[in-house]
């Protein structure tokens, strides 16, 4: 039982996110909840559960009246899980418990509002405006001892800055999630090696080199020259933006493996914000033989293997399409 | 297992056949010293195709055959290293600095002819 209560979304959600019981009460040391918190809590708890459902519409009613608010809660089903969600978030609010279970009930209600579209802005301003409603009514029952009612409000206050901070991690989560899966699908796009002459590859890269592509590149690298009995290859990153010390670091690796297997490898399409960046970054690239752009660098590589190249007669080739 | 140490005209071709002990790499380093001055070679290549692994103590070992061999006149050239086994090289830092390295034997010997025609010509 246990076993299928873990795989609902929100419990693999809070996995994936590292909320674990201590990351929980780590959450709760930070905006300073403390035992006098929980029992200020308790005390207004008979004043905020019997209105719930009022604070619940005070809360979508504010949604309501914004535009942003009305587009992300068109859905009804959504709506309507989300009110159902709300009001047990605010009957949970005044229960005292606030460990990984609360959490789980804050993530699911997160997952929905990132789903839904909501901005985060406005959503911010509706739970203001919620707690603003309940604070009306704590002040109001603590007519007479207002530190009392403003004790007990900032207590709560305290717990929705708890619940705000997952929520707002929750939904940047949600958003670096297809950041994070854009990044896959660029890793996987394959790099591939040329063979353009008898014992001379090409190697084109373009994207991002992070470690877990550069272990990929090489290691095709490596196979192909093996396969292909390569000698000398033109490794080209005019495609590849930017470089920072570890990309370096990947094609200083990349290099020296091929070297090892008897290769000379051939770097082609350093623009020059890349070469200056190294310079600037101080990255040592005396180990890479290096060559300005792709034609020089293949020019390079064929006078390593010994060919020639040499245009025959002077005109500039035949055009197919005057031949017919 | 001992490595047995083939020669070729003046080169000396140590065929490396399965994962070695470090004895026998030091058996190795000492033999191929020993060699390369009685048969007077100029060349030395050590074949490392059979290997799928090669740990600092070879490689320390190897680059120590090279610098032994090039104080006694001939040139190393280690051929065949898979695919799998530079990767790992290069990954825990383990380099051949200075030594020739090529694809495999015939390489390897082509790469010796043509430092001997290079000799040749510089004199």
């Amino acid at each position: 039982m246990a076993d299928l209560a873990d795989r609902t979304p929100s419990r693999l959600l809070s996995k994936e996110m590292g909320l674990t019981e201590q990351a929980v009460e780590r959450r709760r040391r930070i905006v300073g909840l403390e035992a006098r918190d929980l029992e200020r809590i308790a005390s207004i708890r008979g004043l905020i559960t019997p209105r719930v459902d009022e604070y619940t519409s005070a809360f979508f009613n504010y949604l309501a009246s914004l535009d942003e608010g009305r587009a992300a809660l068109a859905n009804r089903s959504v709506a309507e899980r989300a009110r159902q969600l709300k009001r047990e978030h605010l009957v949970a609010m005044v229960q005292g418990d606030y460990g990984t279970e609360y959490v789980a009930q804050r993530l699911e209600l997160a997952v929905l509002y990132s789903k839904a579209g909501l901005d985060l802005r406005v959503f911010l301003a509706a739970f203001h405006h919620l707690l603003e409603t309940i604070g009306l009514t704590v002040m109001k029952h603590f007519e007479h001892a207002p530190l009392d009612g403003f004790g007990a409000f900032m207590s709560l206050e305290k717990l929705a800055f708890f619940d705000i901070g997952i929520i707002v991690d929750v939904m940047v989560f949600e958003r670096e999630r297809v950041i994070r899966q854009q990044q896959d699908s660029i890793r996987e796009l394959s790099t591939p090696v040329l063979q353009i002459r008898e014992r001379l590859l090409l190697l084109p890269i373009i994207g991002i080199i992070d470690t877990h592509r550069a272990r990929l590149i090489t290691e095709s690298l490596l196979k192909a020259i093996r396969a292909n009995r390569a000698k000398v290859v033109v490794m080209d990153i005019t495609g590849v933006a930017t470089i920072d010390s570890k990309v370096a670091n990947h094609l200083i690796q990349t290099v020296t493996a091929a070297k090892l297997m008897g290769a000379t490898v051939i770097v082609t399409g350093l623009s020059a914000e890349v070469a200056q960046s190294l310079v600037v970054l101080g990255i040592d690239l005396a180990k890479l033989n290096t060559v300005g752009d792709l034609q020089g660098g293949i020019e390079e590589a064929e006078q390593l293997l010994g060919y020639q190249v040499t245009r025959v007669g002077d005109h500039l080739g035949r055009s197919p399409s005057t031949e017919w | 297992m001992s490595v047995p140490i083939l020669k070729q005209g003046d080169t000396l071709i140590a065929s490396i056949q399965a994962a070695l002990s470090d004895r026998d790499l030091i058996e190795l380093r000492d033999e191929l010293a020993a060699r390369v001055g009685r048969v007077r070679s100029r060349g030395v290549i050590i074949d490392v195709t059979a290997l799928d692994v090669l740990d600092s103590f070879a490689t320390r070992t190897i680059r120590g055959i090279a610098y032994t061999a090039k104080l006694r006149g001939a040139e190393t050239v280690v051929v065949g290293i898979q695919p799998d086994v530079a990767f790992a090289m290069v990954q825990l830092g383990l380099g051949l600095e200075g030594i020739a390295t090529a694809l495999d034997l015939e390489e390897g010997l082509l790469l010796l002819r043509a430092r001997k025609a290079e000799r040749a010509i510089r004199r």
